[in-house]
C-alpha cells in the first residue's frame, strides 16, 4: 500500500492517527460520497492488484465503459429517431411559412382585392462605377421621368453610393435595369398599395412604409392585418366592394350634380350591424366626413322623438296633436316648415315632418325620458366601430323645454352620421342596438335592447308611409319597399342659421315590410350645402338613395315584391 | 446449452485471428464504415433535397410577388368606378326594373310580336280624270 493512498484513514491504521488530510476531506457532506465514488474508481485498479484480482478488475472496467457508451448512444440512437420521425408536417425544409408577408391584404367580404403588399425597389446609384454621368443622368431620366434631375446630377457628382428614388414600380425598374448601367443597383423594399385609387379610401385608410397603420381599417385592425400576413392569409371587411362602388359613384354623381361641398354615404346590414359601404365625398379630401364631421341633421331626428314616444305608451299611431297653430314656447315661436294648421294623427305629424307635433312630444317626454331614450339611441356618445376616428357629437347643454324642442326636430345637437346610421338600425332592425363593424361577419356583440320590436314595427311603418306618401317618395325603388325619412336643415353661420347653408339627408331602411327577423339594410345619405336647386332632403339626397338602393338590392339578394296600391294622399 | 457453452463460443469468436487481428474487429470496422458511408449518402440526398425545396420556394416567392402584382392590377382594372365610367361611355346602364323578371317568369314573358306582313303592291298609275270636279272651299284646311 502506498502511503499516498487516501483511504488509508478508512481502514484501521497500522500505526498512529492518520497522518496525510486532503482537501477532499474538507468538502461539504453532500460532495463527499460523489469524491470518494470517484476516488474508488481511479484506484479500483490498484486496489485490485493489492486485492491480486487484477482481470477481474479490468472486466468490471470494460464492462462499466460499454455500459455507459452503450446508454449514450442509445439515448443519441432515440433522440435522432424522435427527430427524424416525429417531425410536426410542414416544418421540414422551412421555418416560416412562404407566403407570410408583413401586413396581410385587405380583401372586401367577398374576396375582391382591395389593398396588398408589392415589393417596390428603391434605386441606389454608386458615381464611382458611372462610366459616363452624364449620358448616365439623360439614360435614367428618359427611363424614369419622375426622378428629380438636380438629385440625380448631386448624386452623380459625388463620391459615395446614395438612394437616388425609393419606391419604384417592377416596370420601372425594368425599365432602368434595361439601361444596363453600371454603378446602378436595387434593393427590394415592401410596399402598401391600394389598387382601387381613391375608390374606400376613407375606410381603407392608410400604413406607413415601416407597415405599422395609421388612419382607417389600416389603424383600426393593425395587430390583426399584420397576424393574418404573419399566416399568409388575407384580412377581409365586412365592405362589398359592388355596394361601395354603387354608393360611391351615385354619391359623387348626386353631389357634383348640386355642387355641394361634400356628401355622406352609408349601408349598413341592419341585422349584424356590418358596414357594407361607406363613402365620404369629395374622394380627394383627408376627413372622412361619415366619422368625423358633424351635422344638425334635421327633420331625420323626428323618428327618435317619435320613438321614443311610442315605445313609453305617450303616444300612438292614432294619437292626435294640435298643429293648427305656432307652438310656443316662452318667447319661443315653433311653426311647421309644411304648415298644415290643422289637428294631426302621429302618422300625419311624420308624414308632413311637422315640428309642432314633434315639439309637443318631446316637451311632454320630460328631460329624464328624452335624454335616456337619446342615449339608448347612441346620439350622446361617438358611434361604436373600430375605426379610431369616430368623433363624438356636440351634445347640448341643458336639457330644457325649449332645448328639447329643437332637438326632436334635429336641432340643438350635432352628431356624426355614422351615429344617424347606427341609431336608424336600432330602430328598424326589432329595437336592438348593435356597435356597427367593418369587420366581415360584424363586432360579434350581443346588442341591447333599446326599444321594443312593437315600437321598431310602428317605425317601419311609418317609414314607409312617408316613402308611399309623404316626403320620401322620390326614394321608392321600385319593389324594394324602401322606407325612410327626410332631413333638411339650414346650418349655423356666424351665429346665425343660414338658409342660403343648408343640409338635405334621407335616412332609409329596405325592405321595411316583413316580420323583425327580416335581413333588412340601411341606406343613409347626406348631401352638405347644395349650391344648386332645393337643399331639401326629398330632392336632394331621397333620389340618391332609390337609386342606389334599385341598384344594390341585387347584390344583397333583396327581392322584388309587387308595391302595394299607393293611397291618394293622406286625409286632411 | 449452459452458460458455460455460451461463454466459450464467445471466446472462441474473439479468439479467432488473421494476421494477429481479431476478425470481430475487422467486422465491426467494416461495418462502421458502411455504416458512415449510407449516413453519407442519406445526408447527401438530404442536402439535394433541401437545396430543390429551397430553389422551389424562391420560385414561389418570386411567382408570389408575380401573383400579387397581377391581382393588383385585376383591383385597378376591375373597380366599380371605372367599370361604370366604361360602360356609360359604351351606351350601357342598369337595366330598368320593368325589363327585370326571375327565372321562373320567364314563361310568362309576351312574345315579341311577330312583324307584321307587309304587302307590297307595285305602284298603279293614277289615272287622273280628264275633267276633274273642282275642290270645295276649305278642304284642303282639314
Amino acid at each position: 500500500m502506498s502511503v499516498h493512498d487516501p483511504h488509508a484513514w478508512d481502514r484501521a491504521a497500522p500505526r498512529g492517527p492518520r497522518p496525510v488530510v486532503y482537501g477532499i476531506r474538507r468538502l461539504l457532506p453532500s460532495w463527499r460520497w460523489l469524491a470518494e465514488a470517484m476516488w474508488w474508481v481511479e484506484h479500483s485498479f490498484g486496489r485490485a492488484r493489492a486485492d491480486a484480482r487484477p482481470e477481474e478488475d479490468t472486466r468490471v472496467r470494460i464492462f462499466v465503459i460499454a455500459t455507459a457508451f452503450t446508454a449514450v448512444f442509445c439515448c443519441l440512437a432515440l433522440g435522432a429517431a424522435h427527430a427524424a420521425l416525429m417531425t410536426p408536417k410542414g416544418v421540414v425544409g422551412s421555418a416560416a411559412n412562404p407566403n407570410a408577408v408583413a401586413r396581410a391584404d385587405i380583401v372586401d367580404r367577398n374576396g375582391a382585392l382591395m389593398a396588398t403588399n408589392i415589393t417596390h425597389y428603391g434605386l441606389y446609384i454608386d458615381p464611382r462605377e458611372v462610366w459616363d454621368p452624364t449620358l448616365a443622368a439623360q439614360q435614367i431620366k428618359r427611363a424614369l421621368p419622375r426622378i428629380s434631375t438636380a438629385k440625380l446630377r448631386r448624386i452623380l457628382a459625388g463620391d459615395r453610393r446614395l438612394i437616388a428614388l425609393p419606391g419604384l414600380t417592377p416596370q420601372e425598374k425594368s425599365a432602368v435595369h434595361a439601361l444596363a448601367l453600371g454603378g446602378v443597383t436595387f434593393e427590394p423594399e415592401d410596399r402598401r398599395v391600394y389598387p382601387l385609387d381613391s375608390s374606400a379610401r376613407h375606410v381603407l385608410g392608410v400604413a406607413d412604409s415601416g407597415g405599422q397603420g395609421l388612419t382607417g381599417a389600416e389603424l383600426a385592425f393593425n395587430a390583426d392585418i399584420r397576424a393574418a400576413g404573419a399566416r399568409g392569409e388575407s384580412f377581409p371587411l365586412s365592405i362589398d366592394l359592388r355596394v361601395q362602388g354603387v354608393l360611391e359613384n351615385e354619391l359623387g354623381a348626386a353631389a357634383s350634380a348640386v355642387g355641394a361641398k361634400g356628401a355622406v354615404g352609408v349601408v349598413v346590414d341592419a341585422s349584424t350591424g356590418e358596414v357594407l359601404g361607406m363613402s365620404s365625398w369629395p374622394t380627394t379630401d383627408a376627413l372622412n366626413r361619415v366619422t368625423s364631421a358633424h351635422y344638425e341633421m334635421g327633420s331625420v331626428f323626428k323618428t327618435f322623438t317619435i320613438a321614443a314616444s311610442i315605445d313609453t305608451g305617450k303616444a300612438d299611431l292614432n294619437t292626435m296633436f294640435d298643429a293648427s297653430q305656432p307652438y310656443m314656447i316662452g318667447n319661443r315661436r315653433i311653426t311647421d316648415f309644411h304648415a298644415t294648421n290643422k289637428i294631426l294623427s302621429l302618422e300625419e305629424v311624420y308624414l308632413h315632418s311637422s315640428n309642432i307635433g314633434t315639439s309637443r312630444m318631446a316637451v311632454e317626454l320630460g328631460p329624464d325620458v328624452m335624454r335616456d331614450y337619446f342615449g339608448r339611441f347612441g346620439l350622446l356618445d361617438a358611434a361604436p366601430i373600430e375605426l379610431h376616428e369616430s368623433a363624438r357629437p356636440r351634445r347640448p347643454t341643458n336639457w330644457e323645454d325649449s332645448t328639447r324642442a329643437s332637438m326632436s326636430f334635429g336641432y340643438g345637437i350635432m352628431i356624426t352620421p355614422l351615429q344617424m346610421a347606427a341609431a336608424t338600425v336600432s330602430l328598424v332592425n326589432g329595437g336592438v342596438y348593435r356597435p356597427l363593424s367593418l369587420r366581415r361577419g360584424g363586432s360579434g356583440a350581443e346588442g341591447r335592447q333599446v326599444v321594443s320590436p312593437e315600437t321598431s314595427r310602428s317605425i317601419r311603418e311609418l317609414m314607409r308611409a312617408n316613402v308611399l306618401r309623404g316626403s320620401g317618395k322620390s326614394a321608392n325603388a321600385q319593389g324594394l319597399r324602401v322606407g325612410g325619412k327626410t332631413g333638411s336643415a339650414n346650418k349655423l353661420v356666424n351665429g346665425r342659421y343660414d338658409p342660403r347653408h343648408g343640409v338635405g339627408s334621407f335616412a332609409s331602411v329596405f325592405p321595411a315590410d316583413g316580420p323583425d327577423t327580416t335581413r333588412r339594410y340601411v341606406v343613409f345619405v347626406l348631401i352638405d350645402e347644395p349650391a344648386q336647386g332645393s337643399q331639401l332632403g326629398g330632392a336632394v339626397a331621397a333620389p340618391t338613395v332609390g337609386r342606389v338602393i334599385d341598384r344594390i338590392a341585387g347584390f344583397l339578394g333583396v327581392d322584388r315584391v309587387a308595391d302595394p296600391v299607393i293611397a291618394p294622399a293622406v286625409a286632411r | 446449452m449452459n452458460a458455460a457453452v455460451i461463454i466459450r463460443s464467445v471466446n472462441r469468436l474473439f479468439a479467432w485471428k488473421v494476421r494477429g487481428i481479431r476478425w470481430i474487429e475487422i467486422i465491426g470496422v467494416l461495418m462502421v464504415a458502411a455504416m458512415i458511408f449510407s449516413v453519407y449518402l442519406a445526408k447527401a440526398a438530404a442536402a439535394r433535397e433541401s437545396a430543390q425545396i429551397a430553389d422551389l420556394e424562391r420560385q414561389i416567392g418570386v411567382s408570389g410577388q408575380r401573383v400579387r402584382l397581377l391581382k393588383a392590377e385585376v383591383a385597378r382594372l376591375e373597380q366599380p368606378g371605372r367599370l361604370e365610367a366604361l360602360s356609360r361611355g359604351a351606351g350601357l346602364g342598369p337595366v330598368d326594373m320593368k325589363r327585370q323578371t326571375s327565372e321562373a317568369d320567364l314563361a310568362q314573358l309576351q312574345p315579341i310580336p311577330e312583324p307584321k306582313q307587309v304587302v307590297i303592291v307595285a305602284p298603279t298609275p293614277a289615272v287622273v280624270p280628264a275633267a276633274a270636279p273642282a275642290a270645295p272651299a276649305g278642304e284642303g284646311a282639314r
